[in-house]
């Protein structure tokens, strides 16, 4: 374990800028700090409970082009020596110029990432999502309190957990306590100065689980419940709890021409975010929607992290970081609706 | 530097029995005007949705116009007195938005007045020469109907 | 107050008045949430305190189709704040509910609390922040236009009111903003549409936004993409304050609800202002009066 003052930090964290995208929290208004990408050091809020909005962003970006597809009418040779116009396709794929780094990133929001691992890299592999992934390193900030709707102990970790980070840093008198954990997380520390750290890490004893989840059987049991029906009275239907959430990650695809001249057009596919939640999302070609009534959307947002998730990827889709409750209009509270699906077994 | 010259880009909606007769006329009465307004021809002046003006303004036009017929003239009877009422909260909300609210011309123009309608398009379009390309006072960028921003740098 | 409002709930679902009562409730952590009542046992459940923010007309149209086809639509009876009031009437002047069916309970209002953001203050859950809402400070009008019922002292002065002030702190940032340049004011509108994460909760919240199929989700034509950039948010804001002039009544819940602090309050203010201006109009305070954008005057001489 090693020790760096906050002097020693920020200098570290602005040579890294030169070469690399650092992404850091940032004080957008008095009470809303947000993941952003920042050019100085200045721009970044060191002191802050847990961002408003998650990090993942950077790895599953609100608007992503995932493809440029040209068609170039060009003159073609034919089987018989003839050149002849027609269209040629040409596909461009989009990297990323620059590695990121991903600085002060929660425990909860590092588990989220764990978690929709399961899902975007095993086969096939969300090429997209892993690419930023791969060339993302997490430098994580353990928290020094829980926040009021937090509950990341009920579901089987701590705000100091060190899992799925690359460096961990713990707040201490005059600076941080710094762990270096991973491969990636030595190469991007190349350039810190530090000094070891002689004193012991104070040992955490974090408030009990206030919440335990259901096992599966209840959850097969709950779900024609009338339960849903009343809690979705109120649902507005909204996005926001999906947009908030960490390991919400569903998305709608569609194709713009942005470019179009003779014998030429340019097209570009877009990837954005979208959620379970809005009444048109699994609305198909012909018009069937099989959700149409609030409650069975809502119903679906719960089965999807506690239940569908877990059977077939292993991790639950939630990290307990509660956006979801700190930002629902109507008070859709996800610890409730645990509690009242326990309830009902 | 780049060393093209600025022109004005112009969307004009016009209507089919006033003003889109009076841009005819203009061109058969062989009447100069600029060159730079792209004519989109609609029913009425009434059929004409605000968004129309976003949206030309997002498509990258520097100048919308919306010429209609005199009041009380109205081919439908009454499609201008609605545009009227519209278009009379959008220059003042363009300008809260901070878009230059000379930048869209709402005018009536009849089918006998080709000369006038050159004389608007003209004086609109030297108006918008003067204020230079929408995207560099407005700040903005123009798209056609999607761009893609990724939210990180690189 | 709130117990006659109990008394009233509970006559009116007994005596089959109506088949649900939509109210005000508490919920976890602090937080008031609206409360759907269809038994006469359960309207111990129903508050009245500076929580209960939310506008609950924008339930009544949805809430009216009944569980089973063919069965009658439900007869609602609603907790109305005044601004909930003019947004009835809204809604009453463009046929989209039946005043016959509903049962208005009206509430003198003393002034809604702006919410606090948890993640800013570490130690509290989901209550108030002590500080009366912006709107709350401008309303002149805290007795609904519209009731079946009245409950509260008309009399009576809000908590906080903001007595001695011509202006109201809308008005005046309103005018902070007219006092910039145009080039300062698009910066400003840019910074807020980038923010937005287009979530729909304003859109979802409105009363007065209950369209099938929302412009800024067409696909046929397509107005605006799919994606969730400036430009497209700038067109969906812009849009949603034009369908919204002279039928916005200031209730200001899309301010309220937004997860990053759009400051929609501020663009829907200025486009009522400029409708009382230019027409001379306030929605919502007579359901039968015509309404600016649908009606027209031949001999009027309007500024273009």
């Amino acid at each position: 374990m090693n020790f760096v003052t906050h002097t020693q930090l920020r200098e570290w964290l602005g040579g890294l800028m030169a070469e690399r995208s650092v992404i850091a929290p940032q004080r957008l208004q008095p009470d809303l700090v947000v993941y952003r990408a920042v050019d100085s050091t200045d721009e970044i809020a060191f002191d802050f409970g847990r961002a408003a909005l998650s990090p993942k962003e950077f790895f599953l970006p609100a608007t992503e082009a995932i493809l440029t597809i040209e068609r170039v009418r060009q003159l073609i040779a034919g089987d018989d020596g003839e050149a002849q116009p027609d269209w040629q396709i040409r596909l461009t794929d989009h990297e990323l110029t620059r590695d990121q780094v991903l600085f002060a990133i929660r425990p909860c929001d590092a588990h989220a990432l764990t978690a929709l691992d399961a899902l975007l890299l095993k086969e096939p592999v969300d090429a997209y999502y892993a690419r930023r992934r791969q060339r993302t390193s997490l430098i994580g900030l353990a928290c020094a309190q829980m926040g009021p709707t937090c509950f990341c102990t009920s579901l089987g970790f701590t705000p100091d957990d060190r899992q799925g980070m690359d460096v961990m840093l713990y707040t201490v008198e005059g600076g941080y306590a710094l762990e270096v954990l991973t491969e990636k997380g030595q190469a991007v520390t190349a350039g810190l100065q530090s000094t070891p750290y002689s004193e012991r890490l104070p040992e955490r004893e974090w408030p009990p689980a206030q919440i335990s989840v259901p096992p599966r059987s209840v959850w097969l049991n709950a779900f024609n419940d009338p339960y849903w029906g009343e809690l979705a009275d109120r649902c507005l239907s909204c996005k926001i709890c999906a947009y908030v959430c960490p390991t919400c990650r569903c998305f709608d695809v569609r194709d713009y021409t942005v470019a179009q001249a003779p014998g030429y057009q340019k097209i570009e596919r877009l990837r954005c975010w979208d959620a379970c939640m809005a009444d048109g999302y699994r609305r198909i070609a012909g018009g069937h929607n099989p959700r149409p009534e609030k409650a069975q959307r809502l119903r679906n947002r719960f089965y999807c992290k506690f239940e569908y998730y877990p059977a077939d990827f292993g991790p639950l889709a939630c990290v307990g970081c509660g956006r979801c409750i700190d930002n629902c209009p109507v008070n859709v509270d996800i610890t409730e609706v645990l509690d009242a699906v326990r309830a009902r077994s | 530097m780049p060393d093209t010259k600025y022109e004005p880009r112009i969307v004009g909606f016009l209507c089919n029995w006033c003003s889109y007769a009076g841009a005819n006329l203009a061109g058969t009465s062989r009447i100069q005007y600029a060159p730079n307004i792209r004519i989109i021809r609609v029913p009425c002046s009434g059929r004409v949705d605000p968004l129309f003006v976003v949206k030309a303004f997002q498509a990258g036009a520097d100048g919308v116009m919306v010429l209609g017929c005199h009041p009380g003239d109205c081919h439908y009877r009454d499609g201008n007195y609605y545009a009227r009422r519209r278009f009379s909260l959008m220059h003042g909300f363009l300008n809260f938005l901070g878009i230059d609210e000379r930048r869209l011309r709402v005018d009536w123009v009849s089918a006998a007045e080709g000369k006038r309608f050159a004389d608007v398009v003209s004086e609109f379009t030297q108006q918008l020469a003067e204020l230079g390309p929408f995207s560099k006072t407005a700040g903005g960028q123009p798209m056609p109907s999607a761009q893609s921003q990724p939210t990180v740098s690189g | 107050m709130i117990e006659q409002l109990r008394v009233k709930a509970r006559e009116i679902l007994e005596n089959k008045t109506v088949d649900l009562v939509i109210g005000y409730e508490m919920g976890t952590r602090g937080a008031v949430r609206p409360a759907f009542i269809r038994s006469p046992a359960d309207v111990d459940r129903l508050v009245w305190n500076e929580g209960c923010t939310h506008n609950l007309v924008t339930y009544l149209r949805t809430k009216r189709v009944p569980a089973k086809r063919g069965a009658p639509p439900l007869r609602i009876g609603v907790v109305l704040k005044a601004c909930d009031a003019r947004a009835l009437n809204i809604l009453l002047h463009e046929n989209q509910l039946p005043r016959t069916e509903l049962y208005l309970m009206g509430v003198v209002c003393q002034g809604m609390q702006e919410p606090t953001r948890p993640q800013a203050n570490s130690t509290s859950g989901l209550s108030l922040s002590g500080r009366m809402q912006l709107r709350c400070q401008a309303c002149s009008d805290r007795v609904p236009v519209v009731y079946d019922v009245l409950f509260g002292d008309s009399s009576q002065q809000p908590t906080q009111a903001v007595t001695g002030q011509r202006q109201s702190e809308l008005e005046m940032e309103l005018q902070r903003l007219e006092s910039m340049s145009t080039a300062e004011r698009y910066a400003f509108w840019e910074a807020e549409f980038e923010r937005c994460l287009r979530c729909y909760a304003c859109r979802q919240a409105c009363p007065a936004c209950y369209c099938a199929e929302c412009t800024a989700e067409q696909l046929d034509p397509e107005w605006v993409g799919i994606g969730i950039t400036t430009p497209e948010k700038r067109f969906f804001h812009i849009m949603r304050a034009f369908h919204l002039a002279g039928r916005c009544v200031g209730c200001d819940e899309c301010a309220r609800v937004c997860p990053v602090g759009v400051r929609l309050d501020l663009l829907n203010a200025w486009m009522r202002r400029e409708v009382q201006r230019t027409f001379g109009y306030q929605a919502g305070l007579d359901a039968t009066a015509p309404a600016p954008l649908t009606t027209f005057r031949p001999d009027e001489n309007l500024k273009l």
